[in-house]
């Protein structure tokens, strides 16, 4: 609080603002010009659930191969995903890349307020889709929905249960050449 | 009493007003990642001393950002220490990370910027998905130890959750966070 006091009276003159400013492009991002990769950090809800995830992806023209990993915030649990993920773009070129995709992984449901109960691991897939949007030639909003399905043993009868999530997500991406 | 509050009060406003009044923010950045200590408080446990760093990414002009935050602090309370010696957690530890948007209508002006987004809360290592409303400053340092690429910074963070404790009833706890920070845009 007393540096914020101090501060104004120090004299002190910032250089002038320069507003960053993008470069105007005919074709603000093409996918067909390289390998790009992507970094793109992103929340939401799977149910009633928060997440929170990572997704690394290297991408070349319409297809991108993706490394995704999440931390569902349960009530009694969490769950971590870890997939490995195959997406087509259904542009290649422009500002809005729509996407579909589809990957394998596995998920670990990690207890956290029950006593006795172990980590339990189990092999999914998933299949969704979603959409980039491009601010800038490096930076963009992402939005995905995504079903995941699984199957864990049930302790009552030893058989395998099917599991079925829903997510829904909203970050940002970064992109680098 | 209550004049010692409102004269405390008075003064935090005008040190929020006063920030900004003779610098203007630096736009040409694109990112900056600042290191903050300040104060938290958990709801119901009580005020401890909070650490944490961030990485902006700003865009449109410096006046949006998208923030990526972890912090760390602790959930002893005095008040349970000597009244009961009651331990609810299996740890002291907090800790929180925020993915936050932000708006700045006046990142050279008088008003804060206003966040608001996301956080995970692991109290006594249990999660929580936590809402975030906060408002903070930039206030640029040009010319400081020689480069135009440092700056200060103070938050206001209330990170909103369901809380239940003991297998009570839930409530709704509002964990309020104020820190101060050193910030490098490159």
């Amino acid at each position: 609080m007393i540096a914020c006091l101090l501060i104004p009276h120090s004299g002190i003159i910032a250089q002038d603002s320069v507003p960053v400013t993008t470069k105007q492009q005919a074709v603000l991002i093409d996918l067909n010009d390289g390998v790009t990769f992507e970094v793109s950090p992103h929340t939401g809800l799977m149910g009633s659930s928060g997440i929170f995830g990572l997704r690394l992806s290297m991408n070349y023209s319409s297809f991108n191969l993706e490394l995704a990993g999440e931390q569902v915030i349960g009530r009694t649990a969490n769950l971590y995903p870890i997939s490995v993920n195959v997406i087509l773009n259904l542009a290649t070129r422009g500002r809005l890349i729509p996407y579909g995709a589809v990957g394998t992984g596995l998920l670990f449901a990690v207890p956290t307020n029950t006593i006795g109960d172990e980590t339990v691991s189990s092999i999914g897939v998933n299949f969704g889709g979603g959409a980039r949007y491009y601010l800038t030639s490096k930076f963009g909003i992402r939005a995905e929905v995504k079903q995941y399905i699984t199957t864990v043993k049930s302790n009552r009868d030893l058989r395998d249960e099917l599991l079925i999530f829903q997510e829904i997500s909203l970050g940002v991406t970064f992109m680098f050449r | 009493m209550k004049s010692h509050r409102i004269f405390s009060l008075g003064i935090l406003v005008v040190a929020l007003l006063l920030t900004a009044t003779s610098v203007r923010a630096q736009f040409s950045y694109e990112s900056s990642l600042s290191l903050s200590g300040g104060a938290y408080a958990a709801s119901g446990f009580g005020t401890n001393h909070y650490v944490g760093v961030r990485y902006n990414y700003f865009f449109l002009g410096g006046r949006y950002f998208v923030e990526a935050a972890l912090g760390f602090s602790s959930l002893r309370s005095r008040v349970l220490e000597s009244v009961s010696n009651l331990r609810l957690f299996d740890t002291q530890r907090l800790y929180a990370y925020e993915f936050v948007g932000a708006y700045d209508a006046s990142p050279s002006g008088y008003i804060p910027f206003i966040t608001a987004g996301f956080a995970g809360i692991n109290q006594g290592g249990q999660s929580r998905f936590a809402g975030v409303l906060g408002l903070g400053k930039r206030i640029p340092l040009p010319g400081f130890l020689g480069t135009n690429q440092l700056g200060l910074r103070y938050d206001i963070r209330d990170h909103i959750f369901e809380q239940r404790v003991n297998g009570g009833d839930s409530f709704i706890a509002h964990n309020i966070g104020f820190t101060l920070g050193m910030q490098l845009y490159f």
